[in-house]
């Protein structure tokens, strides 16, 4: 008989925890099983009450004004019939204490029932005009003049599928707000020219910024830039000696000299004066100075004689943009590939034996190679630079943008942006949904 | 000792009962919250499936204007962001609802997406993405099932209130149950010019604005138009962003059986044929030609229509006949942008006119794509508001499982 009556108090246990579990199992109503995605309709009736602006003018109309009732009509046309709404306006402040400003409520309901959900959407007055003013590179500092290589008489190397002058104007569009001056070098001898210290259209000469387009080439004037001792180096049958004055200007007139893409210096273009020549790859017009180029060139930046020798690259493959570089590619807007390949890296024993430090690092630094950088060169025992050097060396065909963000991240303009928190100018747009009858 | 027994015998049996008992009871309560929790999955990829289908232009990102099928299926504007859809796939999408029809000088099968009489819109199946290949490319082959249907959210519709000189047409504007009230209405009427037997006929097109009353009516009164006038009337209606767009026809009664049927033929070429009506519904006995005028125009941003010259001008007016050895005719539609191709048409002295919209939206038809929801165990469906070419549809997805498990056991 015991076994029996506990039988029966293991199944009054057993009861009560059914009775229990199903008191706390409560299953959730098909409206919330299957609930309407109020949010997102909410969010699509705001998008689509704007389409054509009508929402962003009226909610910054007069409460009295007669439009706020035709948004009210079509708010509650556009809604299914079973959706209640409450479409609240604020005021976006720039106060500490208060963030929003209720302005204005429209609604079809007295309550939004027992669910509801809401979106927002921030609308400018259409009387504002945003914008973005960049700060000059050279305001402050003085120079800001920008030189871009557009020389019709040259020809370019590694630059595959472009044309230098398709690049330069393509770095213009991109630089030109930054600069005091865009002077477009539209051929050699106005190169010559500004070699010479004579500015082309009454711009600084000085602390400019020189951009080679032309790839892995660089234009060489005729006359006294190729000749002997200032171009050309007769002993050795090489224009390794030009290269070696344009590190000269650029040490005496502190540009800052920038080589897109490849070997800076390896070959130097003039079609008239080599109408003749070419580079061994079949592009006349253009002569081939190696490895040599990039040494000489050193030299003069760093005012040392000039000798004839060589110049190593590394090939470290895929670099990776360095956290500045990066950083500045967000604030400037201007989105290169993060990674790219260095086959023309340059050693890092140049930084020593040509009193060069590094100003920017484009990449991160890889071994001993340096992928991409804007070096400056200090003479030693001073704290003064004395001419910067941009190597880019990548793999062709050339980004334009990474020049463009190297520069503007070694220089640093600001962008001085309109105020979108500035009180009268945007409005928060907050409607919010609810569902009635069923269940 | 029998005691003993018997209480033994009997407390496993009530013991072994009671046991089955309870499991069957709280297998029943787990397996409810089982099928909650699925039909609660539904809800969610109903939700992310008409996302999907809305915020993706598919691919190739412009197959509404070509005529092989996507690889991906996805019904965005690829022009805009946001909830904008593009007018060519909309149009490309077979229709749940409408018949189909035949035309045997093709030997094609067409979608029918019109709506009623003199507003066609006849999309080939071969040209056209059907519910099967859609189930494929979204991925949820015999695993789901959906309809998406498009609707405008706002209706216009035209009524005739005097149909003779002066013409009076009362145009109603609605939301969803709710009249738009103070609703700008612009209008282009369109009234058929005959030229007489064996002419082209052509129209004369006037525009105008009214405004909707608090009832989200407007009059609209066409003096020296008489009863036998055969016109058309596309109106705009917009209200706070909200646009909608409603038409009206009124053709010769002979016209109604004689006329000219606008079928897509191609969307990469942006053909169209023009089909004797006869070759298409076998009316019988035997009838005279039809005479056509086709002329395309567009809708501008100031809610006027603009005439697009087309490019062949030979079969712009033309006549076709039906029977064998009676070849249809062609007209290519001039550009990419959505419009109207308004026919007007001449046989045996009988006028009428026949619109067709190019690029869903044009004239704010709907879109039903997708199996039937009716009878399915457990729907879920989704809502957003979404822009066609600027016209505010409500795009639905209904969506329900094919795994076969229900509600209740």
């Amino acid at each position: 008989m015991m076994r029996t009556v506990e039988i029966f108090l293991v199944i009054m246990i057993i009861t009560s925890a059914f009775i229990i579990a199903s008191f706390f199992a409560v299953l959730p109503s098909p409206r919330q099983v299957s609930p309407l995605n109020l949010r997102r309709l909410a969010l699509t009736t705001l998008q689509t009450l704007d389409a054509d602006y009508d929402l962003s003018e009226t909610i910054f109309k007069p409460s009295g004004d007669p439009e706020w009732a035709e948004l009210q009509i079509a708010l509650s046309a556009c809604l299914p019939p079973n959706i209640v709404y409450n479409l609240t306006i604020y005021e976006v402040l720039n106060g500490e204490n208060m963030l929003y400003d209720a302005k204005k409520s429209i609604s079809n309901a007295e309550s939004l029932g027992i669910g509801s959900d809401a979106s927002s959407y921030l609308v400018a007055s259409s009387n504002v005009t945003f914008s973005v003013t960049p700060e000059k590179i050279g305001e402050q500092w003085g120079g800001g003049t920008l030189y871009i290589l557009n020389c019709s008489d040259a020809n370019g190397w590694w630059i595959t599928g472009y044309t230098a002058q398709g690049l330069a104007k393509d770095l213009r569009n991109l630089l030109s707000p930054y600069f005091e001056d865009t002077i477009m070098v539209q051929d050699t001898t106005q190169l010559g020219k500004i070699l010479n210290g004579t500015s082309l259209q009454g711009e600084t000469l000085r602390n400019a910024v020189v951009i080679n387009t032309f790839g892995e080439a660089v234009p060489i004037p005729a006359g006294y830039y190729s000749s002997p001792s200032v171009g050309y180096d007769e002993t050795h049958t090489s224009y390794a000696r030009y290269c070696n004055t344009l590190g000269l200007r650029v040490h005496q007139y502190n540009w800052t000299w920038a080589s897109i893409v490849g070997w800076p210096l390896y070959y130097v273009s003039n079609t008239a004066a080599f109408s003749g020549n070419q580079n061994s790859w079949g592009i006349y017009g253009m002569r081939m100075v190696g490895s040599y180029g990039l040494r000489a060139f050193l030299q003069g930046l760093d005012n040392q004689p000039y000798s004839y020798s060589t110049s190593s690259t590394g090939s470290p493959g895929v670099v990776y943009l360095s956290s500045e570089a990066s950083y500045y590619s967000n604030y400037y807007g201007i989105y290169p590939s993060p990674y790219q390949t260095s086959t023309r890296a340059l050693p890092t024993s140049i930084l020593t034996d040509f009193n060069l430090e590094v100003g920017l690092s484009v990449f991160n630094q890889v071994g001993s190679w340096i992928p991409g950088a804007i070096y400056r060169h200090v003479a030693g025992g001073s704290t003064i630079v004395t001419g910067s050097f941009l190597a880019l060396g990548l793999t062709r065909t050339p980004d334009i943008r990474l020049t463009a963000v190297s520069l503007l991240a070694y220089y640093q303009p600001r962008l001085y942006r309109s105020d979108y928190s500035a009180a009268g100018t945007s409005r928060l747009a907050v409607l919010q949904l609810g569902q009635t009858g069923g269940i | 000792m029998t005691g003993a027994t018997i209480d033994h015998m009997i407390s496993v049996t009530v013991f072994v009962g009671a046991m089955l008992l309870f499991i069957s009871l709280f297998n029943q309560t787990i397996q409810t919250a089982i099928l909650y929790q699925r039909h609660r999955y539904i809800a969610t990829k109903c939700s992310d499936m008409l996302d999907g289908m809305l915020l993706n232009p598919g691919n190739p990102i412009e197959w509404g204007k070509t005529n092989s099928a996507p690889t991906g299926f996805g019904l965005q504007d690829p022009e805009f962001t946001q909830y904008r859809l593009s007018p060519y796939s909309l149009m490309r999408l077979v229709s749940s609802t409408g018949t189909p029809i035949t035309y045997p000088k093709t030997g094609a099968t067409y979608s029918n997406m019109s709506m009623g009489f003199g507003n066609f819109l006849f999309v080939p199946y071969t040209k056209a993405i059907n519910y099967s290949i859609a189930t494929k490319l979204l991925g949820i082959n015999n695993t789901y099932g959906f309809q998406l249907t498009i609707t405008p959210i706002v209706t216009v519709s035209v009524k005739e209130t005097h149909s003779a000189n002066p013409l009076t047409l009362t145009v109603n504007v609605t939301g969803t149950g709710f009249p738009l009230a103070n609703a700008t209405v612009s209008y282009c009427f369109l009234k058929v010019v005959p030229k007489g037997q064996g002419q082209y006929p052509s129209y004369t097109s006037s525009f105008g604005t009214a405004f909707a009353d608090v009832e989200g009516e407007a009059v609209l009164s066409f003096p020296g138009v008489t009863s036998t006038d055969s016109y058309a009337l596309i109106a705009y209606a917009h209200l706070s962003g909200l646009v909608g767009i409603g038409y009206h026809e009124r053709v010769s009664p002979g016209a109604r059986t004689r006329y000219v049927i606008p079928f897509i033929d191609s969307f990469a070429d942006r053909r169209v044929i023009m089909a004797h009506s006869y070759d298409v519904h076998y009316f019988e006995p035997p009838e005279s030609a039809v005479f056509y005028n086709a002329t395309f125009v567009l809708l501008t941003e100031d809610f006027t229509l603009r005439e697009m010259p087309m490019e062949n001008s030979t079969g712009k007016a033309d006549k076709v006949n039906y029977g064998e050895g009676q070849p249809y005719k062609t007209v290519t539609i001039p550009t990419y942008n959505p419009g109207i191709l308004i026919i007007t048409y001449m046989s045996n002295n009988e006028y009428g006119v026949v619109l067709m919209p190019w690029g869903m939206s044009s004239m704010a038809f709907p879109v039903t794509f997708g199996d039937s929801p009716l009878g399915k165990e457990w729907v879920a469906t989704d809502t957003r508001m979404v822009l066609v070419n600027g016209i505010a549809y409500r795009a639905m997805l209904s969506l329900w499982s094919l795994a076969g498990y229900s509600v209740v056991s």
